[in-house]
């Protein structure tokens, strides 16, 4: 084996940790004080003294859910759900997957299609913990944060030498293999992850002759080299190879000869950080660069003869150099800067060139601790781009501890997303309907090729091509779309055993893009672009609580209520001007104001249960969740595009997950677990749910110190 | 897509919700109310080939329709005034313009179907090379389309006044644009069958209630 070499360092000394790293003093009082989070102020923080709500999910707690892939993690938090468009994101606070930051260790995974990063690209294997701050990160962390972030952090090299080894194997052929290394010494230390994750897929509706997920296999490799170069300088490395192969046949139409369908993606990623501290240690810096690809191709072939039908690629890269410096003023403030640029392209089946985007910026925090028990941090960061109009996005939030037993905490901040490529420079015709879409910045120029062609219907006064000037002009001043947003809460502790937050949240959101009609053809059909259009607000509650029932033994519950509007849709139902059509009678109506059940997808209701045990002496750990997901608009049936008849919701479910593992001797591990015990499937509208999975693994560790 | 011939496929329902008997005419008694009529089905350039996407090929031929008659018109009349809309693939044209010889026009109106008392003054456009009297498109006049699910779906609340080859007032409203009105459509379910209603006046005026 090649980590050999490796394993012969004796570990010496552990490494420095960052020197910002502020301990609580009474890590007795709740087990939970131990726990230090980073995304919520780019410093080191216990998670129950940050003034912005934070939600941390350990490698612990993972593994006794049994998870394996991110969206398994995500999909069991409150205020989360996971959601099918192009993949599965994180819907968060009511806002779409491309509202929501995925970072690994900082650093923001690249690779969206139609807005969604697929969360199940991430093996969780090598996963130290995950942190989700919900509520707009933008002053920190710059475009897409505008829901809230959720940071993967990965392990970090720890003393001695120590791997794993672990089979998972379950349902539908469903197969994970993966393997950890981790060796420290004295300067030099290593963690190693691999991991190869395949399945046969699943079929739930075999009447349609297409596989619902169709077979696939993938493999994941992420590595850290940690080398000490000083007693305060650290150099470290990380890198990360995905690649995912996928294959199916189906049909195109009814009718129609069937098409291979063959596809593979990959990301890359390297990761090289350079961290020094002073002496005394009040000052920290930081200096980081960032390399990451993401590249897909997609082969379509008849599969009678294998002649072409379609093939599509799209390849991106992103690479960014960012500098830090944390800077602790006297006991009351921690001043954190920082500045970054960012050199992003695209190539892609859909666009007509190699398009490039270049952005800057610059970001000043205070961490501020006026008084015993009050902190407040702000924040500000602003970010220059060539293709639109700089950012400025600054927060504020603040959290007091009234009781030993009660905080308070509220922030207000602004977050925004960046237009991306698609609605930038895309150029699209639909070789079958006929309509064309293109990017804010191709449409100009496009429209006047289709002009040029005689393709554009032209105004019988003037002859000249009809083009709505005005649209056009909004869609050149293309702006991100941007949210201000308001979070209030507090945190209630009554005895050693209970712990409670609750929290209010709004989101205000502005400039939405959508896409418009700019020019008709003459085959009937439109040219489309983007502009800002719409306003929308999610505004909601969101609670949680924690009871030790006994020694090893936590129930804990959670529950978000959520309502998310579009403004203009509100405008039009006190206005009258919104009717239905009744499926059956095909009679039309007004809809009332009330019958509006807000954007598509988004729960009313949603919580959780859960139920975790473990015995440190015996070896064992068990789990029972419930998970609840309340009715949710699917699609507009009545002719309105919005929801409002209950025919248009996707039923409420509950699904239960199981497991439980013993280990033997600290180095043997058994898990078995059913996902979905009771078999809850929706196969016309959920096709992320396969049905009931069982599972089981075995782990073998090794450790030397 | 099955194979057939347009008009072979062609199944044409006219419900009226209640006749109007001759012996009720008497020159002392109001003239009835008006009353809107259904039409199901209609075939709309059902072709062998399937366009896609909702659409017919071009080759299509429309299919013309009588207010006054309530009936199918021959494409064979297609230059006279003896149709008053015509329909192939999403695309709804009236008899005026550069689409008929006659004096039709059309606007389409937010509203309910049963709210439009009368036929306003203006605002009457006619087929032109530049665009169609009912804009064609989604969004734009009477459907929505959803390119994810290739689906057309006629927008709720728009009504289409219509002039007809002959200048008398009628509304009309579509409500399906497939076979056998399903409240759901699906993929699969068969394009290109219009359903609607409309209410015709007879006397010239522009009361349409």
């Amino acid at each position: 084996m090649f980590l050999v070499p490796f394993f012969c360092i004796t570990s010496l000394v552990g490494l420095a940790l960052p020197a910002l790293a502020q301990q609580p003093a009474d890590t007795l009082r709740r087990q939970k004080l131990d726990e230090v989070v980073v995304t919520a102020t780019r410093t080191e923080r216990s998670i129950s003294e940050v003034p912005i709500p934070v939600m941390v999910v350990g490698a612990k707690q993972m593994k006794a859910m049994g998870s394996v892939r991110l969206n398994d993690v995500l999909g069991e938090q409150t205020g989360l759900s996971i959601v099918a468009d192009h993949g599965r994101g994180v819907q968060m606070q009511g806002l779409n997957p491309e509202y929501t930051l995925i970072l690994v260790d900082g650093e923001p995974l690249v690779g969206r299609t139609a807005g969604t990063l697929e969360l199940s690209r991430v093996a969780v294997g090598n996963i130290q913990r995950v942190e989700v701050v919900k509520g707009p990160a933008s002053a920190l962390w710059g475009s897409e944060a505008l829901a809230g972030v959720v940071n993967i952090i990965t392990q970090k090299p720890q003393p001695g030498t120590s791997g794993t080894l672990r089979l998972r194997y379950g349902t539908n052929r469903t197969a994970d293999l993966s393997a950890t290394v981790n060796a420290q010494g004295a300067r030099l230390g290593l963690t190693l992850f691999v991991d190869r994750y395949s399945s046969a897929g699943y079929t739930l509706l075999p009447e349609s002759g297409t596989a619902t997920v169709p077979p696939f296999s993938n493999y994941t490799a992420q590595s850290r080299l940690t080398y000490k170069l000083g007693e305060r300088t650290k150099l470290s490395v990380s890198g990360r190879y995905f690649i995912e192969n996928q294959a199916s046949t189906y049909q195109v139409a009814a009718g129609t000869a069937d098409v291979r369908y063959e596809s593979r993606q990959q990301d890359y990623s390297l990761n090289p950080t350079l961290t020094h501290s002073t002496a005394n240690g009040r000052l920290f810096a930081t200096a980081r660069f960032y390399l990451a690809g993401y590249r897909t191709r997609e082969d379509y072939t008849y599969a009678a003869d294998g002649a072409p039908y379609d093939n599509t690629y799209f390849n991106q890269t992103f690479a960014r150099p960012e500098v830090q410096l944390d800077w602790r003023l006297g006991s009351k403030h921690t001043l954190t800067g920082g500045a970054g640029y960012i050199n992003e392209s695209v190539e892609a089946t859909r666009y007509d060139a190699a398009q490039h985007m270049q952005s800057y910026y610059g970001f000043v925090q205070d961490d501020w601790t006026p008084l015993p028990g009050l902190n407040i941090v702000a924040g500000a960061r602003y970010d220059g781009h060539n293709q639109y109009k700089g950012q400025l996005s600054p927060k504020a939030s603040a959290r007091y501890q009234v009781r030993p037993w009660l905080a308070v905490r509220g922030s207000a901040g602004r977050g925004y997303r960046a237009p991306d490529f698609r609605q930038l420079y895309l150029n699209f015709s639909n070789p079958v309907v006929g309509y064309s879409v293109f990017g804010t910045q191709e449409v100009r120029e496009r429209l006047a090729a289709l002009a040029a062609a005689g393709q554009l219907v032209p105004d019988p006064a003037t002859g000249l091509p009809l083009i709505n000037a005005a649209l056009l002009d909004r869609a050149s001043n293309l702006l991100p779309e941007s949210s201000v947003a308001y979070n209030a809460g507090l945190q209630i502790d009554p005895t050693g055993k209970l712990n409670i937050t609750a929290s209010y949240f709004r989101n205000n959101l502005r400039d939405l893009i959508e896409t418009t009609p700019v020019a008709q053809k003459t085959n009937g059909q439109s040219v489309f672009t983007y502009y800002n259009v719409s306003q929308a607000y999610t505004q909601g509650v969101e609670a949680e609580a924690g009871y030790q029932l006994l020694r090893g033994l936590r129930l804990s519950g959670g529950y978000q209520y959520l309502i998310a509007k579009d403004q203009g849709v509100e405008a039009q139902l006190a206005a009258g001007d919104i009717y239905r059509r009744d499926p059956a009678t095909l009679l039309t109506e007004r809809v009332r104001a009330a019958d509006y059940g807000g954007l598509f997808n988004r729960s009313k209701h949603s919580g959780n249960v859960k139920l975790f045990y473990e015995s440190p002496a015996q070896g064992l750990t068990a789990s029972l969740r419930g998970i609840y997901r309340g009715r949710y608009g699917f699609q507009d049936l009545n002719g309105n595009a919005i929801l409002d008849t209950d025919a248009e919701y996707v039923r409420g479910y509950t699904l239960w997950n199981v497991a439980a593992s013993k280990t033997w001797q600290q180095r043997y591990t058994l898990q078995v677990g059913v996902d979905n015990v009771l078999g809850y499937t929706d196969p016309a509208y959920i096709t992320t749910l396969p049905g009931r999975l069982l599972y089981a693994s075995v782990e073998l560790r090794l450790a030397r110190k | 897509m099955k194979t057939s011939s347009p008009f072979a496929l062609l199944s044409l329902c006219v419900l009226g919700f209640s006749s109007c008997s001759k012996d009720d005419k008497k020159d002392d008694v109001v003239a009835p109310a008006l009353q809107a009529e259904t039409v199901s089905n209609l075939a709309a350039g059902v072709t062998t080939t399937n366009g896609g996407g909702g659409q017919p090929t071009s080759a299509t031929k429309y299919t013309f329709y009588s207010f006054a008659n309530k009936a199918v018109v021959a494409t064979a009349d297609s230059n006279t005034t003896k149709w008053d809309v015509g329909f192939r693939g999403t695309t709804v044209i009236i008899n005026g313009g550069n689409s008929g010889p006659g004096q039709g026009g059309a606007l389409v109106q937010s509203g309910l179907f049963t709210d439009v008392a009368t036929a306003p003054e203006t605002g009457f456009a006619v087929d032109a090379a530049a665009g169609k009297a009912i804009p064609t498109g989604s969004g734009m006049g009477w459907y929505n389309y959803d390119g994810a699910t290739n689906i057309v779906t006629p927008i709720a609340g728009k009504v289409i006044l219509v002039r007809t080859a002959t200048g008398k007032y009628a509304k009309l409203e579509i409500v399906s644009y497939y076979q056998g009105a399903p409240a759901t459509p699906t993929a699969t379910s068969v394009s290109r069958y219009y359903s609607f209603r409309f209410l015709y006046q007879p006397d010239g005026t522009r009361n349409l209630k």
